[in-house]
């Protein structure tokens, strides 16, 4: 598809550079033709202007620590508005999905094509390419059907473990949910933990070790862990029952080979995706854990009804603790456009925001592993982003973000140890000093890049239940 | 204060060691091991002040700058995690987080409360205090330790999905073995990114942790083996085999890389040894914490302290010193 944009008239919907910009929106206009003049040059005039209401908003500077990646002059705020554009486009219905498309194409011919990223993209250049890539699939209807299918590509693996390495989040949360875990089975010989997305299994691993080598004489002699896999629709993907018995097989090796004796199980959601008690069987004597990571979700997975359902049959069956990991929404986030601008827009800044910090902490600590970087932010974060941008498309109802509900439901807060903070400090002082943990509340902790929050992971006693006749 | 746990392991069992011609002292037991002696340490450290710090060295950089033959980004890659992680209960204690300003302070309004006491009051109040401090101190310590143990187990568990990757790739794709799951482009490529990186979290190594002298420390000793991220090395149980692919295959991202084993410390004979290793290895470094850390958890009013309990708390913190 032809396009041709006159570079300086281009949607100069530049917020601080406000040059002419009835003259950009009929250039623009002008060139999809008579008929839709009217429909784009109001639209246009709309992002326009809501953007001049969030002008202040989005030209003031960030929050106190948190910049931008370094914006080289005109080129690199361009493109972001661009993008931007793109996303409020796609709001528009049908006519704004082929505004978008037109500003997608466009958009492609400023920025190098992130598969030649190795040649030296700035790091702007490759953010605006993963968002490009995440909006088309959106543009070209993929959204649902974009669902990972298959065991990832060793190239994709090999990322992985790239990111576990350069990336503390999952560490984070992990070892945090571990050590309350640990605390809270101290002396208990029969131990079971049912997590909701296994994803590899990583998480268990270091349990497992510290399960081993545990103050309190031997390794406990019954270890069950029991995966939640998708209902039936969940396909061929990471949450399917075929992925999760790879996973429970190498988690046993791995058990073996460390001396710790381990059961692996799994059960299923049902149809709408809904956690069910009676699909856990429980052993009279056993310590029940539950474990929900909830970061780099899959697609249509992890609807909030889910998690609640998780959570809430955690306390039915009565479970010990619930440990939650999950991502936070940047803590007072500076855009936000227009009241009825729809969650996707305000989602998308959210994840422009989010993928920048998690870049630029990656740059920081790793300034001339450019390849390693690369490869992490390609096959990592941008899938990531791809996921998170589909499903705030097509899923209008916003995911509960917050975890309020469960003081509500009788979910007791339970206080992180002495030990688990300190190790958690510890484990940040690995990395790059711009990391932060801080204590939200007794029982939570929050990972930050600067000033920009990236996840928490928080622990809980689910509300007793009265006994069920049995 | 560190009693042995391994009677069994005394001087005359240790390995015989032989130094080599650049100054590496190999041991000469079945698998030659690298010591980290006190003059290696030295330079490693020198090294790592020049490059500006342990933040901002790499393995990579320090290979170059220290110059001794034979020693590889192995070695240094986990000994530089290992001094990264015991460099920070000096920042710790000089972190702003509550915990440790309104221990301060309490340790300040402690020492003048006890100008107020009689003198055996003070002894006893001095006491208890600096055992405040070393229980802390200890705690940390105990965290380290735990923390390092957690991270090489989910290092080896990763490198358990890659390999499985790679078998069931070949196994699914016999058609498209020819490319197989080795690339050995691709993954030269990953690899010198990751010997790059220098990673925080990679390839720790037990050896020097003859520093902190603990029952686990030693039954980890027991089974202890090479421990680079490719290595099965925990579990007290058992004696691994350390490329244990059952089809022989060496491990797939260092494929090409030799793979050198860590040094295995002699395990600790007493409390005293400690001290003095603790002290060879540590004594002149003016940043490293151990000493300054006890210093400053002093710091309010040395001189209030009689110079018996002075000393003794310094030795016992120095004990306690993990750099």
């Amino acid at each position: 598809m032809e396009v041709f944009m006159d570079d300086a008239a281009a949607l100069q919907i530049s917020y601080s550079f406000s040059a002419a910009s009835h003259a950009d929106v009929h250039s623009l206009a002008s060139f999809f033709g008579d008929d839709q003049d009217e429909f784009y040059c109001d639209h246009l005039r709309n992002v326009e202007s809501s953007s001049a209401i969030s002008a202040s908003s989005y030209s003031s500077p960030p929050p106190a620590e948190y910049q931008w990646p370094a914006v080289a002059g005109d080129e690199n705020l361009r493109l972001i508005h661009l993008l931007m554009a793109a996303a409020e486009a796609l709001t528009g219905g049908q006519k704004g999905r082929e505004l978008a498309r037109v500003i997608l194409v466009r958009l492609g011919e400023l920025v190098v094509p992130a598969a030649s990223a190795a040649s030296g993209a700035t790091s702007i250049e490759r953010l605006v390419a993963h968002f490009i890539g995440a909006l088309q699939g959106i543009v070209d209807g993929a959204g649902r059907g974009q669902i990972h299918r298959g065991f990832p590509s060793d190239e994709a693996l090999q990322a992985f473990q790239l990111a576990q390495d350069m990336l503390p989040d999952d560490k984070l949360g992990h070892f945090t949910a571990n050590q309350s875990i640990l605390e809270a089975a101290a002396g208990e010989r029969r131990i079971h933990v049912v997590d909701y997305d296994i994803k590899e299994g990583l998480q268990w691993s270091s349990l497992m070790q510290a399960m081993v080598s545990r103050k309190d004489g031997a390794p406990p002699p019954s270890l069950r862990i029991t995966a939640v896999s998708g209902g039936r629709s969940a396909g061929k993907g990471r949450w399917s029952s075929e992925t999760i018995q790879v996973t429970g097989q190498r988690l046993m090796e791995f058990a073996e080979s460390i001396g710790q004796p381990l059961t692996f199980g799994y059960c299923r959601l049902d149809r709408r995706q809904m956690f069910r008690p009676a699909t856990i069987r429980v052993v009279k004597g056993e310590a029940l854990f539950f474990n929900s990571a909830l970061l780099q979700p899959e697609f249509h997975q992890r609807t909030t009804a889910s998690v609640r359902s998780f959570l809430t049959g955690a306390a039915e069956l009565g479970a010990r603790l619930v440990t939650v990991i999950k991502e936070e929404r940047a803590s007072g986030s500076a855009v936000i456009v227009g009241e009825e601008n729809e969650g996707f827009v305000r989602r998308f800044t959210e994840q422009l925001q989010r993928y920048s910090a998690k870049m630029e902490a990656l740059e920081a600590e790793f300034p001339k592993q450019g390849r390693a970087r690369e490869m992490v932010e390609r096959l990592i974060l941008a899938p990531s982003v791809r996921v998170a941008l589909s499903t705030a498309y097509c899923e209008r109802e916003e995911p509960e973000e917050s975890l309020e509900w469960m003081p509500a439901a009788g979910f007791r807060p339970v206080e992180l140890s002495f030990f688990n903070l300190c190790q958690a400090r510890l484990l940040l002082g690995l990395f790059n000093q711009g990391y932060r943990v801080e204590e939200d509340a007794p029982n939570k902790i929050t990972l930050s890049w600067k000033s920009r929050r990236l996840l928490s992971a928080s622990v809980w006693s689910p509300p007793a239940v009265a006994p069920a006749n049995s | 204060m560190f009693p042995s746990k391994k009677p069994s392991m005394n001087s005359h069992e240790r390995p015989i060691c032989v130094q080599g011609d650049s100054g590496l002292v190999l041991t000469t037991d079945p698998k030659p091991r690298l010591r980290w002696t006190v003059e290696l340490h030295d330079r490693f450290v020198d090294a790592v002040t020049q490059l500006g710090g342990p933040d901002k060295a790499t393995p990579k950089t320090i290979m170059r700058v220290m110059g001794v033959k034979g020693l590889t980004l192995y070695h240094l890659k986990s000994h530089l995690q290992k001094f990264r992680l015991g460099k920070q209960p000096h920042k710790e204690f000089s972190d702003h987080t509550k915990d440790d300003i309104s221990f301060q302070l309490y340790i300040y309004i402690y020492i003048l409360h006890l100008k107020s006491c009689s003198r055996n009051v003070q002894i006893t109040e001095a006491l208890r205090m600096q055992m405040e401090v070393q229980r802390r101190l200890h705690e940390q310590l105990e965290v380290q330790k735990h923390l390092q143990m957690r991270i090489e187990a989910q290092g080896k568990y990763m490198q358990s999905i890659l390999e499985k990757a790679c078998q069931t790739l070949a196994g699914e794709n016999a058609a498209a073995a020819s490319s197989g799951c080795y690339k050995p482009g691709l993954m030269m490529e990953v690899a010198g990114a990751m010997k790059d990186i220098g990673s925080p979290v990679t390839f720790p190594s037990l050896q020097d942790l003859h520093l902190f002298n603990n029952d686990h420390l030693d039954h980890l000793h027991d089974g202890f083996f090479p421990c680079t991220s490719e290595t099965l090395c925990l579990g007290p149980k058992k004696r691994p085999n350390p490329y244990s692919s059952p089809n022989g295959k060496s491990p797939m991202i260092w494929a090409d890389e030799e793979l050198p084993e860590e040094a295995s410390k002699s395990p600790v004979n007493g409390g005293l040894d400690i001290e003095s290793m603790t002290r060879e290895v540590y004594e002149a470094k003016p940043m490293l914490s151990g000493d300054s850390a006890a210093r400053r958890a002093q710091v309010p009013a040395p001189e209030m302290m009689s110079p018996m309990i002075r000393g003794g708390v310094l030795n016992q913190a120095r004990n306690l010193s993990y750099g």
